[in-house]
């Protein structure tokens, strides 16, 4: 690769979308747009993630202690809990402290429980799990094994919901590829689209550099760097509008986040790559010599 | 051997069939370093596709072409942009690119090769200078005229000094006062040893220069200057006019022409 070589395959690209910047702004925009798609359609999948992760990382597992079983064996359980696999943190509830929760949770027919002589409710531990575990089968086998032992009481930790729960992330995954599956390939399609008309112009141009006995590489280098800028521009493009899509939609929902910059980077880097191929793959039919 | 040398074309037993009703069949023919040869036919004989298996876009069916050190039945695909950089090649229709000025359409066949920009600029100034459109070199080719048009075709066909050019009716689209500029561009590019190969229809404009002259007709050569391969063209074709432009071209014949 020498100096004259490298100056060369940019000029060209340099030149070809320079001449032509009403046709590459229009066509840069068209990418720009479907890209925007994808982008929102990615804001979306992030955010219901986001929002499945939180929802998963507030679960906690209760497991109940009986009454009456005395310090030393409540501290004993508080110690196995900690020891065991999965666990990633354990916080004691009394039975007062429960009351007090659930009073608030009553609010105003929390008058009822006054009634009562005595406390009805149990101590407990709650149980913070990591996230790998937030599996129905894992905890279903950790609850049970935990029921098994001595002064404990019950373990809940809202089974039924929990599976209902994964049922549903499940699902919204599957439909969620799916759709994204879909999205995707429109996308290739418009950006192949595009770039061929590019190309499809550039006809007489590669014809003419291909007589005066340019290299293949020389040929094709100038495409694929023009595809890789108009796939950053385009990408560019759809991130800032798919911010101001974000920007507006967080003043009504404020606990939605953008993508972080390696994200984006990543996303930009991809248009690039997508861009270089997709105009590599248009020119190849016209480059046999 | 040293004969071998100054053959910078060499065609020999090529066949090429081209759909169903067109084929070249067994074309031999040598033109020599610095020589000028008009290959003439009537529309269809075959002079383009001819042309075309000369820089090799089209490859032969079976016999063998050479091309300086290229020879067709050896040659790599990634070989041929080397052969096309010692062929320059013009056509009827110019083939300039529309939206790139003169200069840049001329400095392409230079850029290509990997030159320096200072080399780019000299040799670009150089070539437009000698075909008198230094001037006009910011223009955009639809500002030019035909002829001039043409002559920016031959200007980067030629700026890097090709051993061959190949011109494919290259006054075919141009009024008389534009085709003798060219020709005489032409006859220039050859007058600093390049060699020439012009194909066209138009016998009468090419007879009285009294360069070697090569018939086609339906796909075959019948005549190679002098020498008639099949004798009712005699009637027809009569320039034995002898210019003293093709007494020097004497010593070039390397065909076996007897001189006239
Ligand atoms: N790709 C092709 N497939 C089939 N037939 C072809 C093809 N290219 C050319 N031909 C035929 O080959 C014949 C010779 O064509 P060619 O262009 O070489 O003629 P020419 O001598 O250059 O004519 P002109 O003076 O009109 O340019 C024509 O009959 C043409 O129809
Ligand atoms: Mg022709």
């Amino acid at each position: 690769m020498n100096l004259n070589r490298i100056r060369y395959m940019f000029g060209e690209s340099w030149i070809m979308l320079n001449r032509r910047l009403g046709a590459a702004v229009i066509s840069v925009f068209i990418m720009g747009l479907s890209l925007l798609i994808l982008v929102i359609f990615l804001l979306l999948t992030l955010n219901i993630a986001v929002m499945i992760d939180r929802a998963s990382e507030e679960l906690r597992i209760f497991v109940y202690i009986e009454d009456g079983i005395g310090r030393d064996r409540s501290q004993e359980i508080q110690l196995s809990l900690l020891g065991m696999n999965g666990v990633e943190e354990v916080v004691f509830v009394s039975k007062s402290e429960a009351l007090t929760t659930f009073k608030e949770a009553l609010g105003e027919e929390s008058d009822l429980l006054d009634a009562l002589e005595r406390n009805p409710l149990p101590d407990a531990y709650k149980l913070k799990m990591q996230h790998d575990m937030m599996r129905s089968d894992e905890l279903e086998r950790l609850a049970g094994q935990i029921e098994e032992w001595d002064g404990v009481e019950e373990v809940r930790y809202g089974e039924k919901w929990f599976e209902r729960g994964e049922k549903f992330v499940k699902g919204f995954y599957v439909v969620d590829l799916v759709l994204g599956l879909i999205i995707f390939l429109s996308v290739i399609f418009v950006i192949s689209n595009t770039v061929r008309l590019t190309i499809l112009y550039r006809r007489k141009t590669i014809d003419v550099v291909k007589l005066v006995g340019a290299p293949s590489s020389y040929i094709r280098m100038p495409f694929i760097i023009e595809g890789a800028i108009q796939g950053i521009v385009a990408a560019l493009l759809a991130l800032g509008l798919g911010f101001l899509v974000y920007y507006f939609a967080h003043r009504y929902f404020p606990g939605i986040t953008f993508f972080q910059l390696e994200a984006a980077l990543l996303f930009v880097l991809f248009c690039a790559v997508l861009g270089a191929v997709v105009s590599y793959m248009a020119m190849r039919r016209f480059i046999r010599i | 051997m040293n004969q071998d040398k100054r053959i910078i074309v060499g065609v020999y037993h090529l066949n090429k069939k081209l759909g169903k009703h067109f084929s070249l069949e067994d074309i031999n023919l040598q033109v020599a370093n610095g020589e000028f040869v008009f290959l003439v036919g009537p529309s269809g004989a075959g002079k383009s596709t001819l042309l075309r298996l000369l820089y090799m876009d089209n490859m032969p069916d079976s016999g063998q072409i050479v091309v300086g050190p290229y020879i067709s039945t050896r040659i790599k695909r990634n070989t041929v942009p080397s052969l096309r950089r010692m062929v320059g090649i013009v056509f009827q229709d110019f083939r300039l690119i529309e939206d790139r000025t003169v200069f840049e359409n001329v400095a392409l066949a230079l850029k290509v090769t990997g030159a320096g920009m200072r080399e780019i600029k000299r040799q670009v100034t150089d070539i437009l200078t000698r075909v008198a459109l230094y001037h006009k070199r910011y223009e955009f080719p639809p500002a030019l005229s035909g002829g001039e048009q043409q002559r920016v075709a031959i200007a980067r066909a030629v700026v890097n000094r090709p051993a061959v050019l190949l011109a494919d009716e290259p006054t075919g689209n141009l009024d008389p006062t534009a085709t003798k500029n060219v020709l005489e561009l032409l006859f220039k590019v050859n007058a600093g040893g390049t060699a020439v190969l012009m194909a066209t229809h138009d016998i009468d404009l090419v007879r009285s220069f009294g360069q070697r002259i090569i018939y086609l007709e339906e796909g075959r050569l019948v005549r190679d200057k002098e020498m008639i391969y099949t004798g009712d063209l005699r009637e027809r074709i009569d320039d034995s006019r002898v210019s003293k432009r093709a007494e020097r071209m004497k010593d070039l014949d390397i065909t076996g022409g007897k001189g006239e």
